[in-house]
C-alpha cells in the first residue's frame, strides 16, 4: 500500500484538517469494478476527484462500459 | 426485436442497387467506377475498371454496340451519356498490355471451342482461365471472326494480331481451316468433357436454354449469335463468357441453373430520381475519338445513378455517411452481440426519430420506426446506454412532479382542457396565462388546464414502462374531469395523442387561433416574409399546417415556403433526444436548417425555437406573432438554460394559481438557504454542456456546509464538496464571501466511488 503523502496537492481534509495520501479505492459502474489509486483523506476517507480526471478518464471509462 | 423483419427491410433498400446503365450491359460494366476515373483524368484506371469486366477490352471497348446508353437516365437531360466513346478514350490513352501471368495447370478437363469467332474466344479465354485444357476450332485461316469487320474503321489490324496472339500464348490449341459438322461434332463431345458451339450458323435448328446456353440436357452449350439470335458484340461475349460458367458447373457437376438471376442483362430496381437533374448537353468530338478534356467532360454529365434519396435529405444519415440499408444491418449485429462492444449505440442515440427518410423514400422505409423498436429493444435487454437519455428522463420526471403538475378546472365541468405541455411554459412562461384566459373568454363551454409532460421523452428513450405508466395517468384525469376535449399546443403533444390516446379528442390551439380570431392586434404593417419550419411530429397534420400559415398572413406576413415543410419538413436537432446524447449531430441539423433559407423563420414548437435561435437564427414562435411586445427581442432571444427552464415551469404553476385560482400553492420550489448562489458565465456554460441544475448545485453546496465535509485549498481559499444525487455523483468548487457564494466550477461522474 503506497501511504506516501501527495506533495503537489494543495487539498486538505476541511473536516479533519488532514493532507491527502494516495491509496488505492475502489470504484465502480455498472458490471465494472476497479482499483485507482486517488488522493483521499487518511482520517474520513473521503475520496478526491479533480475536474479533469471526472471529464477525462472517468466519462471515457462510464461510456465504455455504457456500450458492453 | 423482429431481426429477420428488419432484414426484409434492409434489403429492399436499393442504395446498393447498380444504376441502369450497368444492369442493361450484358457484362455489367461498372461505370460509375469508371467514369469516377476517367473524371479524375486517370485514364489508365479507367481503363483498368474496364478490363476488369469487359472481355478482350482493347477489342470490345472499341466497337461495343453499348445497348447501356439506350437506358442512361440522363438521356431526357442532354441526352445519354456516350459510355461507348468513353471506353474508346479509355483504350486510347489508358490501354497497357496485362502482366504476364504464369500458367495455371490445365488439370480441370478438356474443352472444345468451334468458332473462333467473338464468342469463342471469350469463351476459350474464359475455360482457360479457370484452369481446362482449351482446344479452338475454327473453319478459317485465322481467329477473329467478325471482329475482322472493324479493321481499318474502328480498329487497327495490328490490335488484333495482338489480342489473338496473346489468346494463343496463353496456351489454347487451336485447330485452324477446320470445319465441324454435326456428325464430328458428335464424336468430340464423346472425346471431350463438354463442348462449347460459337459458330454463328448451324445445320440444324438447336434447343439452346436461355439461361445455362445448355443444348438440351447434352454435353454441348451454345451461345453468340445462334444463342441471341442478333449481331451485338456484346450480347455474344457475354453469351460467351456465361457459356463458359456453365461448361465449368457442368464439369464440375454443380446446378446449371442455382443462383444465376442478374447474370447478362436484367433490369435494375433502382429507381433514380430525374427530377430537378439539370440538363447537360453531351459533349461533342472534334475529331474521331475524344480528346482528353472532352472525354473528362463528357464524364463529367454522368450523374452516378445511386439512391441517396433520405440520406441528402436527412443530417443524421449524412453525418454517419450510412445508407438505411448498412445502418439496418449494423443494428442486427448491434442486436446479437451479447459480449463485447456495442458500436451502433451512438448512432441509433442521434436518430431525431423525424420520419423525414420515410417520405422521401418511395420505399417507404421509415428509419424512424426501426429507430423505435431498436430503443426499446436496446432498453429490454439493459443495453441503453444510461447517460444517454437520464437527464431528460429526470426533466419528464420534475414535469410530473408536484413543482409543475396540476389540473384545474374552470366551474364545475369545462367541455375544453388546456394542456400546454412541458417546453413551452419552460421556454415561454409568460405566454400560459394570456393563452388561458383568451381560451376561457372565447371557449364556450369553459376550458380547464393541465400542465404535465405527455411522456415524448420516455417514447424517444424507448422506456415504454414510463410511457404507459404516465399515459395510464393522463386517461385518468381525461376521466376525472369529464372527458374533456384536450386543447394541445406543443406537436410532440399532438403525435403521442394521436398515438396512445386515440380515445381523447383533441384540438391544435393553433387552430382556435385560426378560426377564432387573434386576441390582440398584432399586425404589423410592410410586407415582412417569413418561411415555416414545420414541426416533425405533426409532419401529416395538414389543420395544423393551414392553421399556422393562416395566424401568419392575419398578422400581416407573407409566407414563403421553405423546400423541405408540411410532410416534407426537417427536425430542428432536438427529436429523438439527440439534444442529449449527440449534441454534435444536434448542431448539424440546426445548422443544415438555418442554411436552407435567409429568411426569417416562423415555428410552432418551443424546441425549434430554442435550437434554431440558439444556432444563430432569426426565429419567431408562433405565439411571438399573437403576444410579442417587442419583435426584434423575440426573433433573437436565446433558449432558458436547463435550469431556468425548471424555474420557469414551477412559476407558470405559481403564476396561474395565484391569479386565477387565488390559491397558495404547497410547493417549497425555492428552498430557503441561507446563501446566495453567484454563477459566472464559464461556470453557466459548464452547466448546460454537463447536464447539471442549480438546484443541484445548491443542495451539494448547502450539505457540505451543513456537514462539514469538503476539501479546502488555502491557497486559492477555495472549498471543494461532492454530493451523490440519485445515479450522479456532483462536485462543486466554490468560495465562501459571507453569505454569497461564488462558484468556480461543477462537473459530476457517474462512477461510484467506495469511501472505506
Ligand atoms: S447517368 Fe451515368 S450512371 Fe446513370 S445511367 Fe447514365 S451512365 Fe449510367
Ligand atoms: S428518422 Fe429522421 S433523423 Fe432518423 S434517419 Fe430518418 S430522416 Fe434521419
Ligand atoms: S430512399 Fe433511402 S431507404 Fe429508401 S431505397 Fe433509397 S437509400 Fe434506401
Ligand atoms: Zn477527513
Amino acid at each position: 500500500m503506497n501511504e506516501d503523502k501527495n506533495y503537489n496537492m494543495p487539498w486538505l481534509c476541511d473536516k479533519c484538517k488532514r493532507e491527502l495520501v494516495l491509496k488505492k479505492v475502489k470504484v465502480r459502474y455498472l458490471e465494472g469494478n476497479f482499483e485507482v489509486d486517488l488522493p483521499k483523506c487518511p482520517e474520513c476517507n473521503m475520496v478526491f476527484i479533480d475536474e479533469e480526471m471526472a471529464v477525462g478518464k472517468m466519462l471515457e471509462v462510464e461510456k465504455e462500459l455504457e456500450g458492453k | 426485436m423482429d431481426l429477420d423483419k428488419l432484414l426484409e427491410t434492409s434489403d429492399s433498400c436499393i442504395h446498393d442497387e447498380p444504376p441502369a446503365c450497368t444492369s442493361c450491359c450484358p457484362v455489367h460494366m461498372d461505370v460509375i467506377a469508371f467514369v469516377g476515373e476517367m473524371e479524375k483524368g486517370d485514364f489508365d484506371k479507367a481503363y483498368k475498371v474496364m478490363e476488369k469486366r469487359v472481355p478482350f477490352a482493347r477489342i470490345i471497348g472499341s466497337i461495343c454496340d453499348h445497348p447501356c446508353e439506350k437506358v442512361c437516365v440522363r438521356s431526357d437531360s442532354g441526352g445519354t451519356v456516350k459510355i461507348s466513346e468513353l471506353e474508346k478514350a479509355a483504350v486510347s490513352y489508358g490501354f497497357s498490355p496485362p502482366k504476364n501471368t504464369i500458367p495455371l495447370s490445365k488439370s480441370k478437363g478438356r474443352v472444345a471451342v468451334i468458332g473462333g469467332g467473338i464468342s469463342g474466344m471469350t469463351a476459350a479465354f474464359e475455360l482457360d482461365k479457370k484452369g481446362y485444357q482449351v482446344t479452338l476450332y475454327e473453319k478459317s485461316d485465322r481467329l477473329g471472326g467478325r471482329i475482322w469487320d472493324y479493321e481499318g474503321i474502328a480498329l487497327k489490324k495490328e490490335v488484333i494480331e495482338e489480342e489473338i496472339a496473346a489468346l494463343v500464348k496463353q496456351g489454347i490449341k487451336t485447330e485452324l481451316n477446320t470445319l465441324i459438322n454435326k456428325k464430328r461434332l458428335e464424336e468430340l463431345a464423346g472425346e471431350y468433357d463438354a463442348v462449347y458451339l460459337g459458330t454463328g450458323v448451324w445445320e440444324e435448328e438447336l434447343k439452346i436454354h436461355p439461361e445455362t446456353f445448355q443444348v438440351g440436357d447434352t454435353s454441348v452449350f451454345a451461345g453468340g449469335k445462334l444463342a441471341n439470335n442478333n449481331d451485338s458484340v456484346i450480347f455474344s461475349a457475354s453469351s460467351g463468357r456465361r457459356a463458359a460458367a456453365s461448361v465449368d458447373r457442368y464439369v464440375k457437376k454443380i446446378s446449371l441453373s442455382a443462383s444465376r438471376e442478374r447474370e447478362g442483362s436484367f433490369e435494375t430496381p433502382l429507381k433514380y430520381e430525374t427530377e430537378g437533374i439539370e440538363p447537360v448537353e453531351a459533349i461533342g468530338k472534334a475529331s474521331d475519338i475524344y480528346s482528353e478534356d472532352e472525354a473528362i467532360g463528357e464524364a463529367g454529365r454522368c450523374l452516378k445513378c445511386r439512391c441517396r434519396k433520405c440520406i441528402e435529405s436527412c443530417s443524421h444519415l449524412t453525418r454517419f455517411n450510412i445508407s438505411p440499408k448498412s445502418y439496418m444491418r449494423q443494428i442486427n449485429q448491434n442486436e446479437r452481440i451479447i459480449l463485447g462492444t456495442h458500436y451502433a449505440n451512438k448512432m441509433i442515440n442521434s436518430c431525431t426519430m423525424c420520419g423525414l427518410c420515410r417520405e422521401e423514400c418511395f420505399k417507404g422505409i421509415s428509419m424512424k420506426a426501426v429507430i423505435k423498436e431498436t430503443r426499446e429493444s436496446m432498453v429490454r435487454r439493459g443495453k441503453m446506454p444510461v447517460s444517454d437519455h437520464d437527464f431528460a428522463l429526470k426533466d419528464m420526471k420534475f414535469s410530473n412532479s408536484k413543482y409543475f403538475s396540476m389540473v384545474r378546472n374552470q366551474g364545475e365541468k369545462a367541455e375544453y382542457l388546456f394542456y400546454p405541455g412541458c417546453q413551452l411554459p419552460a421556454s415561454y412562461p409568460e405566454y400560459i396565462g394570456k393563452i388561458y384566459k383568451y381560451l376561457v373568454s372565447n371557449m364556450s363551454g369553459g376550458a380547464g388546464i393541465y400542465l404535465g409532460c405527455c411522456g415524448a421523452p420516455a417514447d424517444w428513450a424507448g422506456r415504454q414502462d414510463l410511457m404507459q405508466e404516465n399515459i395510464e395517468i393522463i386517461k385518468k384525469t381525461w376521466e376525472d374531469t369529464g372527458r374533456p376535449v384536450f386543447i394541445l399546443a406543443c406537436s410532440s403533444c399532438c403525435s403521442v395523442f394521436e398515438k396512445y390516446l386515440p380515445e381523447i379528442a383533441f384540438v391544435s390551439l393553433w387552430e382556435i387561433f385560426a378560426r377564432k380570431g387573434l386576441p390582440q392586434n398584432n399586425r404589423i404593417s410592410g410586407k415582412r416574409v417569413l418561411s415555416v419550419h414545420d414541426a416533425c411530429a405533426t409532419r401529416h397534420n395538414k389543420e395544423i399546417h393551414d392553421s399556422i400559415r393562416r395566424i401568419a398572413t392575419l398578422s400581416g406576413y407573407e409566407i414563403q415556403e421553405l423546400k423541405y415543410s408540411k410532410e416534407k419538413t426537417k427536425c430542428c436537432g432536438y427529436g429523438g433526444l439527440v439534444y442529449f446524447a449527440n449534441r454534435e449531430q444536434s448542431a448539424d441539423f440546426v445548422k443544415h436548417r438555418i442554411e436552407e433559407s435567409d429568411n426569417d423563420l416562423l415555428v410552432y414548437c418551443a424546441m425549434c425555437k430554442d435550437l434554431l435561435a440558439e444556432g444563430g437564427k432569426r426565429t419567431f414562435h408562433i405565439l411571438d406573432l399573437i403576444f410579442a411586445e417587442d419583435m426584434e427581442r423575440a426573433a433573437l432571444r436565446k433558449m432558458p438554460t436547463l435550469s431556468e427552464r425548471h424555474g420557469n415551469r414551477a412559476q407558470v404553476k405559481i403564476g396561474l394559481l395565484r391569479e386565477i385560482w387565488g390559491e397558495e400553492p404547497d410547493m417549497d420550489y425555492e428552498k430557503q438557504r441561507d446563501f446566495k448562489l453567484i454563477i459566472p458565465e464559464n461556470v453557466r456554460q459548464q452547466m448546460e454542456d454537463r447536464y447539471i441544475l442549480s438546484e443541484d448545485m445548491a443542495e451539494v453546496i448547502d450539505s457540505s456546509r451543513k456537514s462539514g465535509e469538503r476539501f479546502f485549498n488555502p491557497q486559492e481559499n477555495s472549498c471543494l464538496a461532492r454530493l451523490r444525487l440519485d445515479n450522479v455523483t456532483y462536485w462543486v468548487k466554490y468560495e465562501e464571501k459571507d453569505e454569497k457564494i461564488l462558484v468556480k466550477s461543477v462537473y459530476s461522474h457517474r462512477m461510484e466511488i467506495v469511501e472505506e
